[in-house]
């Protein structure tokens, strides 16, 4: 099985990842608000130094009625007072803070807490099993490809054995072919090349039969005319007297031995 | 056809020559005349052709004719031939002379014997010729005697499509083809 290429607005999965995230926004913004929340209830009990004074006034003047009656308190009191007000200005201690900040900051760290426990945490968990389970697809995805990729190798490697193994067949069969035509063609031209020196021998009794009985003829013809020239110059009148007459001796023989012709 | 048409004409020509002969009343002469005439013939192609030969004038192959005859033969062979020539006949007019010897030798119920020598027969040989022809071959013939050079030697008689070949010529003939 080939792996899957998306693009990632296709991805499957991606709407619910977003939706999550922006439930994990949400979730940081409430724990900004009630930090900032919890920040002002701290504020608002004292932790600054005007804050701390008036603060003291305040009670000091709801204790004694007004602002009068605490400036006539006996200096005894004054002087306690005056150390409350100085315990203002005095500086925080910078290893624990004050009691009702841990209230505040614990309180508030609960509630963070809980709500992350309640919806961060299995946002989270979720965002990390879909992470998971996409990792885990695309490697059962990438494992199937490269199953597929070898299984094509393989393939790949079998067609090309059996192309190979085609092309040595051709290569031999032209191979066996042209032996072949090049037998054919040496023994046809060896045949052409054998009738040819048949013919040309045929040829050549040929000639040499036709040539000798033309110097036959010739011959013939030399000797029959040489004879005529010698015939004709030997008769003379009593030869041919003689020749006639025993011509006409023959016919008439013919005619008494029964010959009519 | 042309064969037939051809033999047709040369049978009318001697015909009429024979009845041109026999009213002149000189049958024996003309027959002996156009004889030698056509004798003359066969030994000259060049004669032959030039008779025959319809691109020469016919007043031109009729002079010929006449200083051929003229004065040697009677008036009615001569015209005769002329007759002949005249009608653009002249290379049929061996074969006119040969079948007007034959219709008259017919008329005598005989034969034509023509006899070719390379020099003239005698009349004794002629007669005893005749004489043996008659005792081998049971026919009364005339002796037609022909002067034949190319015959070198002996003689060749034909009767018809019957040949009697005693010639040098063709002893000659039969060693050349035994020789090739």
């Amino acid at each position: 099985m080939r792996p899957t290429i998306l693009s990632p607005g296709a991805r499957p999965g991606g709407h619910r990842n977003r939706a999550t995230v922006r439930r994990l926004a949400a979730a940081a913004g409430l724990v900004v608000a009630v930090t900032l929340a919890s920040t002002s209830s701290a504020w608002a009990a004292g932790e600054t130094v005007g804050g701390c004074v008036l603060e003291k006034v305040a009670e000091a003047k709801t204790e004694h009625g007004s602002l009068d009656a605490v400036k006539a308190l006996p200096s005894e009191e004054l002087g306690e007072l005056e150390d409350e007000l100085e315990g203002c200005i005095e500086s925080p201690n910078p290893i624990f803070p004050a009691l009702d900040e841990i209230i505040w900051g614990g309180l508030a760290f609960l509630i963070l807490f809980a709500f992350m426990w309640w919806k961060g945490f299995p946002a989270v968990k979720r965002a990390m099993d879909a992470r998971s389970e996409k990792i885990r697809a695309d490697l059962d995805a990438a494992d199937t490809a490269k199953a597929d990729a070898m299984r094509t190798k393989t393939e790949y490697e079998a067609q090309l054995a059996d192309a190979k193994a085609a092309a040595a067949a051709i290569v031999d069969e032209a191979r066996a072919q042209a032996d072949q035509l090049r037998q054919d063609l040496q023994a046809r031209a060896e045949a052409d090349i054998a009738e040819q020196r048949a013919r040309a021998a045929a040829d050549v009794e040929s000639s040499r039969r036709q040539a000798i009985d033309d110097l036959r003829t010739e011959v013939a013809a030399i000797a029959v005319g040489a004879a005529e020239r010698v015939v004709g110059a030997s008769l003379d009148a009593d030869v041919h007297r003689s020749l006639i007459d025993g011509y006409i001796d023959e016919v008439a023989g013919a005619g008494s031995n029964g010959d009519g012709s | 056809m042309a064969d037939l048409a051809a033999s047709d004409r040369i049978s009318g020509y001697a015909d009429a020559v024979l009845a041109v002969a026999r009213a002149e009343g000189a049958q024996a002469e003309v027959e002996d005349e156009l004889a030698r005439f056509a004798d003359a013939l066969r030994s000259s192609d060049e004669l032959q052709s030039t008779l025959a030969d319809s691109d020469i004038d016919v007043e031109r192959r009729l002079q010929i004719t006449e200083d051929l005859l003229g004065g040697r033969a009677l008036p009615a062979t001569a015209a005769l031939v002329s007759l002949v020539v005249g009608a653009g006949r002249g290379g049929e007019l061996v074969d006119i002379i040969d079948a007007t010897i034959d219709r008259a030798a017919a008329g005598r119920n005989r034969r034509v014997a023509r006899v070719r020598s390379a020099v003239e027969l005698t009349a004794e040989q002629r007669a005893r010729l005749a004489k043996a022809i008659k005792a081998s071959a049971g026919l009364d013939v005339e002796i037609q005697a022909i002067v034949d050079p190319t015959v070198v030697g002996g003689v060749v008689t034909e009767i018809g499509d019957d040949v009697i070949d005693g010639s040098v010529r063709s002893r000659l003939q039969q060693m050349r083809a035994g020789l090739g």
